[in-house]
């Protein structure tokens, strides 16, 4: 019970870093830290294979991308130069309707009972983390997966190509060729005519 | 074929023949003339095959197809509409003969047959209609053919602002009818004559009443009825042969063919028969006095016209039917008669009209002479000529059918007639041929005169021009005979049989005086008029000093006779005047200030909300997410607060 | 667990519009995307808090593949904050308004 709560926390406070530095790198070490709670709630959640997935594939193959992205932009060590704030009038709305959207969605929460309570009996019939063949341990998850949800399975490996060859079209070729424009053709052809002259040699 | 068949060729042969020489004018030319007058003799025949099954009763009766409930359209052919038709083609077959002569040597001739033939369709179309959307559809029809035919020369201003005139004034009488078939419908639901008629005795007094004036107004306007009258005169700025059809024999007794065949309406509606019948005297009246006052031949024709179908009007005004459509019947002949033989003389003059310029044509063209006196004799009801017959049935029908006053304004109208009448032939046949005379001797003002004249050069056959005319004596003479009954009723009383239904023609109490003596009464007034006329017009002495008295007269016109009683001049202030302003209004200000101006204010608006909403396109994307934030902080709301599932 | 599941739900609240907050205020783009990932992770830890109450491991798959698709997004978006800053003076979002209308 205490422990939600400080993890809570502590979750919280990693978010609120992450969105608040100036510079990015600080945000992706807040993003880590944020990551590991959530893998912890998972872990407490029975979601144990999940826990895992979040820490290898989250913490650490995207916030390793957001760090090569980093090191790829910055000129430099420090944060990010700007341009001039050209909605500077945006924080008061948008500040307004999260908190908004918050309240109501807090006050949706407090009408009624979401689900029957998480009881301890419920607990029973889930089994602990960690033993085998348990609510969201490994050999569940993966039955589920690979039987009822396969369908979604499959498709994820296409999505997860489509996002390979997306981002080879996208940012590849860091200095593509340069357009020849209407003289240059003219000599590259030219140029591209002369070996077959020389080889006559 | 079946009756009804034979029914639909006679009404849709002229329509065909007129498509094709209008199609195929430049190629027809004369041989235009010849087609188009075989086809409406071709439909005169088919009519006289038509008389047995017409005169059996229920007549005959061909549909045509139906649009929805109560919508239906179709022919009918009973004695009143046979004997349109036979004026219509009979008539107008001959005039179509002799407009081939007259029309000789016009450029245009083709496009004139195509239009008369036009002209017959669409009267044919009015009178053999079963229901009051077609007779509607044949009226319009008919004013448009008027149109056409008046304006034949377009090249003459007055010729196009007389078919103008005609046109407006028409649809004035439209619109009055328009209103009346409204008020069938929507009282009948049906709108075929014979639905009608047998509900006619469920319709309200009012509604009778009104049904009835609107009917009437459109009556007036197409025979040129009193305040309607203005464009007849003006009407003869057409061709002689398109007065003569047009403007003598038919279109303009439209309005007599309407209350006829209303007759069991306007039987129910005294009040309306009252109207119609005193329109009828003060139409009749007037176009006798303004009679008097002309000096274009055409005009004095015109005028006389108008006053002979005022009697017809009043004739069926006042219930006696019969009497009126007889009126009409030898009207039809003699006044063509008189107009195609006024078109002789008007082509041998070469285009002069005006009678201070003739005289003394008796011995020149003596075919002519004898041709319009017999007309004028049979107008005139002179004894044993047709008209004779006619005018007595109308005006002593208007005594025995209790209405004094126009007994005694008929008997008056008759005297004018002889007059002026009498005047014409004198004017025109007896004493010097004035033709050489200088016109201001006479007192014609030449600007005046030059717009008028019509134009042909090249000479005919005689025979096309004559012939017609010479066929037109015998009716004008005989056609009074078929109202004599010997013992019993007469072979004109039993061809219309009950047509009229049987109310109206029984008076209601026995008229104060007796036919005979109705009879020698307007005989008296006639022979004054034709006293008159002489001793004014053709005594020798008189006709000595022709000249002289002519410009005499002419400068001492009253203003009122020479303006017509000023009813142009007042309708021209009171009506076209403010239209004109309005329209001018209408469009100096209206059209750039608010109709132009609402276009462009609402492309202003266009504009300038797309200015507005185009501040929203900041390109920046975190604008467009707050956006997004902002709907989704809705959505939540409604879901949290009044949303499905909670 | 004797935590409610409605606490989960709200602490997946809180988590969630601190990212949208992030999105819609910060002007650095990763800053920016490093924010919808805490949006989508927000999403995860509420389906993983109901798959764990109503005992359904469906909850759990879908965040798997949740996972797998905020991966792919992120690549993408990360490539094209690449190709479009690759040689930008500011690396703002506010200096891409091609969209202007």
């Amino acid at each position: 019970m205490i422990a939600f709560y400080i993890l809570a926390a502590v979750l919280i406070a990693s978010a609120v870093f992450t969105v608040t530095q100036r510079s990015p790198v600080y945000s992706v070490v807040g993003l880590l830290v944020n990551f590991i709670t959530l893998a912890i709630f998972y872990f407490s959640l029975n979601a144990e294979f999940l826990g895992v997935i979040q820490l290898v594939v989250y913490s650490g193959a995207i916030l390793m991308l957001f760090v090569f992205v980093i090191a790829l932009l910055s000129s430099g060590i420090g944060p990010f130069s700007e341009g001039p704030n050209r909605l500077p009038l945006i924080l008061a709305p948008a500040l307004l309707s999260v908190l908004v959207a918050f309240g109501f969605l807090i006050f949706g929460l407090g009408r009624g009972p979401l689900v029957p309570a998480l009881s301890a009996a419920g607990n029973a019939s889930v089994g602990a983390v960690g033993t085998a063949k348990a609510f969201g341990s490994v050999a569940n998850f993966g039955t589920a997966l690979f039987t009822t949800q396969l369908l979604p399975f499959e498709v994820t490996a296409f999505v997860l190509m489509v996002a390979v060859v997306g981002v080879v079209t996208i940012a590849g070729d860091a200095s593509p060729a340069p357009t020849l424009g209407h003289h240059g053709r003219r000599r590259k052809r030219a140029k591209e005519r002369e070996p077959i002259v020389k080889a006559g040699r | 074929m079946n009756a009804g068949a034979a029914l639909e060729v006679l009404w849709l042969l002229p329509l065909a023949s007129a498509i094709v020489i209008w199609a195929f004018g430049p190629q027809l030319r004369r041989t235009a003339g010849a087609l188009g007058t075989a086809v409406v003799l071709a439909a005169f025949v088919c009519a006289l095959f038509l008389f047995g099954a017409a005169t059996a009763p229920g007549g005959v009766h061909q549909p045509l197809g139906s649009w929805f409930a109560g919508f239906t359209f179709g022919l009918q052919l009973d004695p009143l509409s046979l004997l349109w038709t036979f004026i219509i083609t009979g008539v107008g077959g001959l005039i179509h003969l002799y407009s081939i002569g007259y029309m000789w040597s016009d450029r245009a001739i083709a496009r004139f047959f195509a239009y008369m033939n036009f002209f017959v369709f669409a009267m044919l179309t009015l009178v053999l209609s079963d229901n009051v959307v077609g007779l509607l559809v044949g009226w319009g029809l008919v004013g448009l053919a008027s149109y056409f035919l008046i304006g034949f020369w377009f090249y003459k201003p007055s010729a196009v602002a007389a078919a103008k005139k005609a046109f407006v004034i028409n649809v004035v009488g439209d619109v009055g009818i328009m209103f009346a078939v409204f008020a069938l419908y929507a009282t009948t639901a049906s709108i075929a004559f014979a639905d009608i008629f047998a509900k006619a005795g469920t319709l309200r007094p009012g509604i009778l009443f009104l049904v009835c004036v609107g009917l009437f107004i459109g009556a007036a306007a197409k025979s040129a009825q009193v305040p309607l009258h203005t464009w007849l005169p003006d009407a003869m700025e057409g061709p002689t042969p398109v007065s003569a059809l047009i403007h003598a024999a038919t279109m303009v007794t439209a309005g007599v063919y309407l209350v006829a065949r209303f007759a069991p309406l306007y039987d129910r509606s005294p009040a309306a028969q009252e109207l119609v019948g005193v329109v009828g005297a003060l139409t009749m009246l007037l176009g006798a006095i303004l009679g008097i006052a002309q000096w274009d031949i055409k005009r004095i024709l015109a005028y006389s016209t108008m006053s002979q179908i005022g009697y017809m009007i009043m004739g069926v005004g006042v219930g006696a039917y019969q009497a009126g459509v007889l009126h009409f019947f030898t009207h039809a002949f003699f006044k063509a008669q008189l107009f195609l033989g006024a078109g002789i003389i008007i082509h041998a003059l070469h285009d002069e009209q005006d009678v201070r310029k003739m005289g003394g044509l008796r011995p020149l063209m003596p075919f002519a002479f004898w041709a319009m006196l017999a007309g004028t004799l049979a107008i005139c009801g002179f004894p044993f000529f047709s008209g004779y017959y006619s005018k007595d049935a109308v005006i002593y029908g208007a005594l025995e059918h209790g209405h004094p006053w126009l007994f005694a304004a008929g008997v008056l109208t008759a005297g004018i007639t002889a007059y002026y009448m009498f005047r014409m032939i004198f004017l025109v046949f007896f004493g010097p041929f004035r033709g050489e005379v200088a016109d201001e001797a006479l007192g014609i003002d030449t600007h005046a005169a030059a717009a008028h004249a019509e134009q042909h050069v090249a000479h005919a056959p005689a025979w096309l021009m004559r012939l017609p005319v010479a066929i037109l004596i015998v009716p004008t003479v005989c056609a009074g005979y078929l109202s004599i009954g010997f013992g019993g009723p007469s072979p004109w009383a039993r061809f219309f049989g009950t047509s009229f239904g049987t109310g109206a023609s029984v008076p209601e109490s026995a008229p104060p005086i007796g036919e005979i003596a109705s009879s020698l009464v307007v005989l008296v007034l006639v022979a004054a008029g034709i006293v008159l006329a002489y001793l004014r017009y053709g005594a020798p002495p008189v006709q000595a000093a022709a000249v002289e008295r002519l410009r005499t007269e002419t400068v001492k016109m009253p203003l009122a006779l020479r303006r017509a009683f000023f009813v142009d001049d007042f309708i021209e202030i009171a009506i076209v005047h403010p239209v004109q302003a309005l329209g001018i209004a209408i469009a100096r200000f209206v059209d750039p200030h608010v109709i132009d101006a609402g276009v462009r204010d609402l492309v202003w608006l266009a504009g300038a909300l797309g200015a507005i909403f185009r501040r929203l396109q900041t390109g920046l994307v975190r604008g467009y997410a707050l956006t997004i934030v902002i709907g989704a902080a809705v959505f939540i709301a409604y879901f949290a607060t009044l949303g499905a599932g909670r | 667990m004797q935590v409610d599941v409605s606490s989960y739900i709200a602490l997946s609240a809180v988590m969630f519009f601190i990212g949208v907050a992030g999105v819609v205020l910060r002007r650095n783009p990763l800053i920016a995307l490093m924010a919808i990932e805490l949006m989508l992770n927000a999403a995860n830890l509420a389906l993983v808090a109901f798959a764990r109450a109503w005992v359904n491991i469906a909850g759990q798959v879908f965040v798997f593949l949740v996972v797998t698709v905020a991966a792919a997004e992120a690549a993408i978006g990360l490539a094209i904050v690449v190709a479009v800053f690759r040689r930008a003076k500011n690396v703002d979002v506010d200096e891409v308004a091609r969209l202007r209308g």
